[in-house]
């Protein structure tokens, strides 16, 4: 909070006076600027220091946390390559989720913005609708959908395509497709906002130049959507990356995730330091990869140019 | 105020789940979020370090940490012991709903004129954050057996006077030295049960008796095993004869080596049994006990055992509390669940054979015939109750599931 204010008023005090609409101007911005830098400081960098803090203490006796010995040794343990098989299916699980929410994220938004008239804003609620009902239920029914005797092994059964039922729930599938069907709207949402902003005139441009309605995809509305897809792959990537609940309800003994590993230190192992070390680790990797992905696009989008 | 985070919200939503499939008992599930007590209550000094200086936050963990024991004595004096001390004229009970008969409580009010307030939690979480590290306004509680050890060290539970639980002598000869809580010094007993084995008879033709039922290639993909490190362990550790406890690394891994070979043949590790079983995925699977009345509500005839190896038993306390507001209501109200008629009473509600020996002559003869609530001595000679491991010990454990797991 303060953080913010002291720009305003330091640069105040060397302008003159005669500058006093810039300054109200800029001590208004940075007024409204207070509650959202106030919401992360308390929400995000506290936590985030906590978790920092807790990571560095270790046990006592009584499982409690202690700082009486600060150290990195819970980092030194968080390297444990038994994490390997669980940090990759994260990896899997969120790249796979990603490219799903994309290819079919992508088509409906682009719908959404072209033909989607003056039932625009009411598609745009139904593609959102769903966050009115917990995530938890909303997951919770695909194990009525697709577990032995649900709807889908029934139907298949009832078609005669199958006699007994085959296995759907508590496999790589089950988990996709809830993870899928749980960060769609995070893609949608940021897609549909670049491809709206799309000026039309830019796609008839590129028809009059002789463009195919291929090229005129690949080379004008692509490019100028980037933005928007790189937004949606963000959006969706790092929350699948840190999903924990979808692959608990909906995984086999194949799909554990690093997050629940985390969860297990936490809870299972009364160990907080050791667990904070561990998320805190899995956080700095998402973010360093994250900040190289966007780089590399933006560098790759500034080359295509 | 920092007591619910990161993982504790989502069980939470897991719990919501399992209210969705119609469940009422099995609190074993909730076990694991225990670890959210020392936790929690260990990180409020160090926010609060945090935000005032840096140089006391070392200090003020490490201060507390040994000299528990000693120094939040003073409040828990117990009850001078003089003959016949009166009781206050109210006590507070922290309880499970449905897990005390009202009769129960009706005559402990009648008999010594004391108001009975009783509140409820619907998960070990949310009781021990209301408990607290003195009781908070409760007299009386339920905490499970393993986390007495870490309550008692913590100096949250209260000393019994055994001059006022004349009773206690109707506990059975197996509960008088419970591992837990070595004499009943500080807890009785109050509920147990077993974790075990459970089938849907229309899959299973065959009657299992051995855990390694969930190791039968026939099954293939529908088997599951609870998703608890330590139940797991325990079931396979006792399968190769060794204690459900055990220290040795070299048993440890020769059950991992067990568990690898079962994985390929496993469903899922869920602690939703209730889910798994009735959706047709799982036809036998690891639960605990209680679990199998909500899945009859679905499957009829689902089938139940204790391995003939032996299992895995847990237990419900009765406690006091240092801070308790009515220490010698909360006595005299310990005596009273130890009566026969009223510990029989309560197994009649809720299906859960108690301690108590003397009370089995008043026990609904249905539960006694039962030999999954009430089994042979044979066979409850062969249960182990699961002891809180040493840290180091844990640690093994825990990271060979995380193993296994991934």
């Amino acid at each position: 909070m303060g953080a913010a204010v002291q720009p305003a008023e330091a640069s105040a005090a060397s302008t003159p006076v005669a500058d006093a609409p810039g300054r109200i101007a800029r001590l208004r911005a940075a007024a409204l600027v207070l509650p959202g830098v106030g919401w992360l400081v308390l929400f995000f960098i506290v936590p985030l220091l906590l978790i920092f803090v807790v990571s560095l203490g270790s046990r006592d006796a009584l499982d409690r946390i202690t700082l009486a010995n600060p150290s990195l040794d819970n980092y030194a343990k968080a390297f444990d390559p038994v994490f390997i098989p669980t940090f990759l299916n994260s990896i899997r699980f969120a790249t796979i989720t990603t490219i799903l929410s994309l290819a079919i994220g992508y088509p409906i938004a682009y719908w959404i913005s072209r033909y989607g008239g003056r039932h625009k804003v009411l598609l745009i609620i139904l593609v959102m609708l769903p966050f009115w009902t917990s995530y938890l239920i909303r997951t919770y029914s695909w194990i009525i959908l697709l577990r032995d005797n649900g709807v889908v092994n029934s139907l298949l059964q009832a078609f005669g395509l199958t006699s007994e039922p085959i296995i759907l729930m508590n496999t790589d599938l089950s988990v996709i497709l809830g993870m899928t069907y749980g960060f769609l709207p995070f893609a949608i949402l940021p897609l549909f906002v670049s491809i709206d902003r799309l000026d039309p005139n830019l796609i008839a441009a590129g028809r009059d130049l002789y463009a195919s309605g291929r090229d005129a995809f690949l080379h004008v509305t692509l490019p100028l959507t980037m933005p928007g897809i790189v937004a949606a792959a963000l959006l969706t990537f790092i929350p699948a990356l840190g999903d924990f609940v979808t692959p608990d309800l909906l995984g086999g003994p194949g799909t554990t995730t690093i997050a629940k590993n985390i969860q297990e230190l936490f809870l299972a192992g009364r160990d907080w330091p050791y667990g904070a070390a561990l998320g805190f680790v899995l956080m700095i990797v998402t973010l360093t990869g994250t900040l190289v992905a966007l780089r590399t696009l933006r560098r790759e989008v500034a080359g295509g140019d | 105020m920092t007591d619910r985070h990161d993982g504790s919200s989502i069980d939470l939503e897991k719990e919501l789940v399992r209210y969705m499939v119609e469940h009422r008992i099995s609190r074993r599930y909730l076990l694991e979020r225990i670890a959210l007590v020392g936790g929690a209550a260990a990180l409020a000094p160090i926010i609060a370090a945090c935000t005032s200086s840096g140089g006391s936050a070392s200090a003020a963990p490490s201060s507390a940490a040994p000299s528990v024991a000693a120094s939040v004595a003073p409040p828990s004096a117990s009850p001078s012991p003089t003959a016949q001390p009166s009781p206050e004229g109210a006590l507070n009970i922290l309880n499970w709903t449905d897990y005390l008969a009202d009769d129960v409580i009706k005559s402990f009010e009648d008999q010594f004129s004391v108001k009975v307030t009783q509140s409820f939690f619907s998960t070990t979480d949310e009781m021990y954050q209301k408990i607290g590290e003195d009781g908070g306004d409760y007299d009386i509680s339920f905490p499970i057996s393993v986390d007495v050890p870490n309550m008692v060290e913590r100096g949250v539970i209260a000393k019994l006077d055994k001059s006022m639980l004349p009773n206690i002598v109707n506990l059975g000869q197996e509960w008088a030295n419970p591992g837990y809580d070595p004499g009943n010094t500080y807890t009785v007993p109050y509920m147990w049960w077993t974790t075990g084995v459970g089938y849907d008879p229309k899959r299973i033709k065959e009657e299992p008796t051995s855990s390694k039922a969930l190791w039968d290639a026939r099954w293939k993909q529908h088997i599951s095993m609870l998703d608890d490190w330590q139940e797991v362990f325990g079931l396979t550790l006792i399968q190769q004869g060794h204690s459900a406890n055990s220290t040795n690394t070299a048993e440890m891994d020769q059950a991992l080596a067990l568990l690898e070979q079962q994985k390929p043949l496993v469903r899922t590790y869920s602690t939703d049994t209730i889910g798994t079983m009735t959706s047709g995925d799982v036809w036998i699977g690891h639960i605990w006990g209680a679990d199998r009345f909500a899945i009859q509500e679905t499957i009829p005839d689902f089938a139940y055992y204790i391995p003939e190896e032996g299992g895995v038993k847990g237990s419900d306390t009765v406690a006091t509390f240092t801070g308790s507001p009515h220490p010698v209501a909360a006595q005299l109200f310990i005596n009273h669940l130890l009566d026969a008629h009223n510990s029989a009473a309560n197994t009649n509600l809720i299906y859960y054979m108690g301690p108590n020996a003397a009370a089995k002559e008043f026990i609904d003869p249905a539960i006694l015939s039962d030999p999954t609530i009430n089994p042979d001595q044979e066979i409850v000679d062969k249960l182990e109750e699961l002891l809180r491991l040493d840290q180091s010990v844990r640690d093994e454990y825990l990271s060979r599931w995380q193993q296994l797991r991934g």
